[in-house]
């Protein structure tokens, strides 16, 4: 209604002005004093309550339909449409919104949860239906912790009994790649790639560290993030691009660094100088820091030399094997102390498993040192003696108590 | 038709099978003729505890085996299994026994491709070690926590942030929450009878205290268990293959969680190799869950 149209029913003058009543605000007319209109006591928040009784105590016989509900089904489809994805997948969202916003365990959660609940179901349908999509994107489109929301999702997809495949990481890769701004619109000449080169080079980096223990277990995007530096760099390997360091490379492409993708680089760099070594008509040793030069002919033969490195690596194994059967009979020769503390020398107390093959997962070549075990009682049965004194031990002396007493009085 | 392990059905090696005792009464129906991944025991091999079910299993065997033999299906010898496994499931590795038909029929009859592997591997050889049991207990009065917390050494009580006093004691080392109900939870012990001492430890600290502690209802709550199969794992393709069972989501948590049905155990795997069991109310639930698990990890095992 705009101001000039009002008219005091009282009175019938046109002569309204706004008047705040502490927080409620009112037209008021002037010359009598009557009240024409009022506004709502609060501001009409994203979620309305709806009325104050609810409809099971009134004795209304149709349910209007949950205010929440309605807004949280429009919350759907803006986020759809945010992201572009095709109507099938808003459309089968919606559905999955409302089965697990009517369901008992998610009616009654707070309404920041039924936000989440939006980006879980767009989650699942986007899973469902073959579009590759990873939980941090929708998570920071919604502004949500990525692990609140992905507990929130495997809570849901519990209820909702359904099995959805998971997302495999080079199909996330093409559209993590257009992050990154740096083709020739937005990067100078010498620095800039085009999209298409960069995803694919990354992808097939993306496969040899899937097959080589780097992927299995690890958090996707800092992984994609090391594969598109790596990938970017060995595309034109020359000194300005070698010399840019991950920091500045995502300054570059505007994308905010994960420290993850540091180790992700040095392990991806190791894995591809383990390849590198086995190209025939490179003569110089493969190291990190020269390793980039070579990635091109690494990836473009990365099944022959795959092949050839575990060839190695079982020819190098079979050689020790043999070489340490061969030692023993001399041994037997020589002292038996000597023998006893050779062979404790060349033991591992624990010998890692991976360390002996040529690919193994980081976790295990770099396994942590476990904790000692404590010695185990075995030997308890569960219905010995408890000695007094042993009991005593855990219980204060009147003398301590009254200290104690003291101190908490002290500190209060 | 459940079989401890290769060796017993075969009835070799008697005197080195250890059988795993104290069993869970209930049998799940287990028929080579279930889908891929129907949703309850995954394959091959289960846990008995009966020696005489075995026999008689055996004696089943037998019979089917003299079956087949009178039919006159040619190429029941150890080679046609094993041609049919490796087509059915990549990358399993099955060493059928010389001279023994398998359990599952031979490739003539119609049967969609079931049991992944290794009916004839032996047991696993690795023994999962118990690494945390919780316990429950009433001591059957109602106990003034403020008291307690103030004449025990050992207690700590922050009503603001939890309703029970923490009480730990150094023999067997565990840690107890006691409740002013009287009820009280032990957890940290390493096996199902230092728990039990370990209670009665606390029990009688609190008679001690003054209050007429009693030990009623004592209860193993659940059993957390740990072991290492030594060889890395590839969790996406258990995902894809068990995905009924499985959850594996990089994003939220490194391992793949997975939920058994028969037993009831929830296995974290790792890439590492590292295997956690976790909800058993009893130990041997425990290592029936590994060993049904470890067949299929060893399905999973690629040599890269």
């Amino acid at each position: 209604m705009s101001r000039a149209a009002l008219r005091c029913s009282a009175c019938g003058s046109s002569n309204i002005v706004e008047d705040a009543l502490y927080c409620q605000a009112q037209q008021v007319c002037v010359d009598c004093g009557s009240v024409v209109s009022e506004d709502a006591l609060s501001s009409e928040s994203v979620y309305v309550g709806g009325s104050d009784v609810s409809y099971s105590r009134t004795t209304a016989g149709a349910k209007k339909p949950c205010m929440n509900l309605i807004i949280g089904v429009q919350r759907v489809i803006s986020i759809c449409r945010i992201l572009r994805v095709n109507s099938e997948i808003e459309k089968l969202t919606q559905i999955y919104y409302r089965e697990a916003y009517q369901h008992e365990s998610f009616i009654r959660v707070s309404l920041r949860k039924k936000e989440h609940l939006v980006g879980c179901c767009l989650l699942l349908s986007c899973r469902l239906l073959n579009w590759p999509i990873s939980m941090a994107t929708i998570s920071s489109l919604l502004d949500a912790d990525p692990m609140v929301m992905g507990m929130l999702y495997i809570e849901m997809v519990k209820i909702l009994n359904i099995e959805a495949p998971i997302v495999n990481i080079t199909d996330v890769m093409e559209a993590h790649s257009h992050d990154y701004q740096i083709s020739s619109l937005h990067a100078p000449e010498e620095l800039s790639e085009s999209h298409k080169d960069l995803t694919k080079r990354a992808v097939e980096l993306v496969e040899l560290s899937a097959d080589t223990w780097i992927v299995t277990g690890r958090r996707p995007i800092p992984i994609m993030m090391a594969a598109i530096y790596l990938s970017w760099q060995s595309l034109k390997p020359n000194k300005h691009r070698l010399k840019l360091s991950l920091e500045k490379f995502c300054q570059l492409a505007k994308v905010n660094k994960h420290k993850p993708a540091i180790k992700r680089i040095t392990e991806m760099k190791e894995m591809l100088c383990k390849l590198g070594q086995e190209i025939p008509w490179v003569r110089e040793a493969v190291t990190p820091d020269n390793v980039v030069k070579h990635v091109e002919d690494i990836l473009k033969h990365r099944h022959a030399l795959l092949r050839r490195a575990l060839r190695a690596q079982e020819d190098a194994l079979l050689a020790e094997r043999q070489a340490s059967c061969e030692d023993l009979p001399i041994k037997e020769d020589a002292d038996n102390h000597q023998l006893h503390g050779e062979t404790l020398k060349s033991q591992d107390p624990e010998p890692n498993w991976g360390k002996r093959v040529l690919f193994a997962p980081p976790c295990v070549v770099q396994a942590k040192k476990s904790r000692v075990e404590q010695p185990e009682l075995t030997d308890v049965t569960g219905d010995e003696e408890i000695s007094d004194s042993e009991i005593d031990a855990y219980i204060r002396t009147p003398q301590e108590v009254r200290e104690f007493a003291l101190s908490q009085k002290m500190l209060e | 038709m459940y079989h401890c392990c290769a060796a017993c059905i075969f009835n070799l090696k008697k005197s080195t099978h250890t059988p795993f005792g104290a069993m869970t009464p209930g049998m799940s129906i287990f028929s080579p003729m279930m889908p891929y991944g129907s949703g309850l025991t995954p394959q091959p091999v289960q846990n008995t505890n009966s020696l005489a079910i075995l026999e008689e299993q055996q004696r089943q065997q037998q019979q089917q085996q003299a079956q087949q033999a009178n039919a006159g299906l040619p190429g029941t010898s150890g080679q046609t299994p094993q041609l049919y496994h490796s087509q059915a499931v990549a990358g399993s590795t099955t060493t059928a026994l010389p001279g023994n038909t398998p359990l599952y029929g031979t490739p003539l009859t119609p049967m969609t491709p079931v049991t992944p592997a290794t009916p004839a591997s032996e047991s696993s050889g690795i023994v999962p070690q118990l690494q945390n049991i919780v316990s429950t207990v009433n001591l059957g009065c109602k106990l003034d926590l403020k008291t307690i917390a103030l004449r025990a050494r050992n207690a700590e009580y922050n009503p603001k942030r939890f309703a029970a006093v923490i009480m730990r004691i150094r023999e067997p080392r565990t840690t107890a929450l006691i409740f002013s109900s009287g009820k009280m939870v032990c957890t940290g012990a390493k096996s199902e009878e230092q728990s039990r001492l370990a209670a009665r430890k606390y029990a009688r600290v609190v008679q001690k205290l003054g209050f007429p502690a009693k030990f009623l209802d004592f209860k193993i709550q659940n059993m957390v268990g740990s072991c290492d199969v030594k060889f890395p794992i590839r969790l996406e393709g258990l995902v894809l293959t068990h995905q009924q069972f499985s959850s594996y989501e990089p994003e939220l948590f490194p391992g793949l969680i997975y939920r058994m049905i028969k037993p009831r155990i929830v296995l974290l795997i790792f890439v590492s190799g590292k295997v956690v069991l976790t909800g058993a109310k009893v130990r041997a639930e425990i290592y029936e869950a590994f060993e049904n698990i470890y067949p299929i990890l060893k399905g999973f095992r690629k040599t890269t």
